[in-house]
């Protein structure tokens, strides 16, 4: 066979594996939708709490998030693997989704979600335990980034007035969710383009 | 000079190699994922599984999950070793030129 085969066919061939190997094990940034999904949800659901209904506007649009993502997402099943990368990364977000969903129902229905400084800092440290683990395991510096910036926001509404926590948490939300999700889908659409159709 | 290596033309076609190096970093992965993936047709997917199938590199996993069907492919001990193999002639065979 290797008489007909050229020395260019067979880098080809050896670039295919580390590609293909290299795409069934990176799946996050087929995720870069959800980022954006969520981020809309928290700019709704400040722009709900500062309107006036502080009790429901939490409890509800994190509500209609989480069924929204787990029918997007097992519509979009089939397209991820079995892998226990990727198991492990599900379990940080999944656990992440239900701890939000329960606090925020309890803090909104028991009427106690009224210090805005100390929402924000539980909010950004949860999202940025959960960038930050999910960026350890996948080796993603632009995730930890985003973990840094979560981080910094948790600790910075702790010391600011209400207006300063509040600037901190759009940007943190704009930079983390938005800018981030985007980027993810870019890179995933960038990568499905470069890799082109492979025949038999 | 040592003989060459023969690369195994099962796993030398493009596609097929591009689906066992994809099963390769997974547990297993639906026939919608590979054909993601690879962005080749139904047919051309279907025929190339069938082939790795029957050279005993794949197995196929068929079940229903809220009354829709479902395949799943996972590479075997065997396909994992015929990957390994060929990954290894073809080191072999490009020698120093796998880094120019």
């Amino acid at each position: 066979m290797q008489d007909h085969t050229t020395e260019q066919e067979l880098k080809d061939r050896l670039s295919l594996i580390e590609s293909m190997i290299s795409a069934g094990r990176r799946n996050t940034e087929s995720w870069g939708w959800t980022f954006v999904l969520w981020g809309v949800v928290y700019y709704l659901a400040i722009a709900w709490s500062a309107w006036g209904h502080g009790v429901w506007a939490w409890p509800v649009t994190i509500s209609i998030a989480v069924i929204v993502t787990v029918v997007v997402a097992s519509l979009k099943g089939g397209k991820h693997p079995e892998t226990t990368l990727g198991r492990a990364i599900g379990s940080i977000w999944t656990a992440l989704g239900i701890s939000m969903f329960l606090l925020f129902l309890a803090l909104g229905l028991s009427g106690r979600l009224t210090d805005q400084h100390l929402f924000v800092a539980v909010i950004s440290a949860i999202l940025g335990m959960a960038n930050g683990a999910s960026a350890l395991i996948l080796r993603w510096k632009v995730q930890f980034a985003c973990a840094v910036v979560w981080w910094v926001a948790a600790v910075i509404t702790c010391f600011g007035t209400d207006a300063q926590s509040m600037i901190v948490f759009l940007v943190a939300i704009f930079l983390c969710q938005i800018v981030f999700g985007i980027y993810g889908m870019i890179a995933e659409a960038q990568e499905r383009k470069r890799r082109g159709p492979i025949h038999a | 000079m040592p003989d060459l290596p023969e690369l195994n033309p099962v796993v030398h076609g493009r596609l097929r190699l591009a689906l066992l190096s994809l099963l390769s970093g997974v547990e297993k992965a639906e026939f919608t994922w590979l054909r993601a993936k690879t962005e080749s047709t139904d047919g051309n997917l279907g025929a190339q599984l069938l082939k790795l199938e029957e050279a005993g590199y794949v197995a196929v996993e068929k079940k229903f999950v809220l009354r829709k069907p479902q395949t799943l492919y996972r590479i075997t001990e065997t396909g994992r070793q015929a990957l390994t193999e060929y990954v290894q002639a073809l080191k072999q065979l490009l020698g120093p030129a796998i880094d120019a």
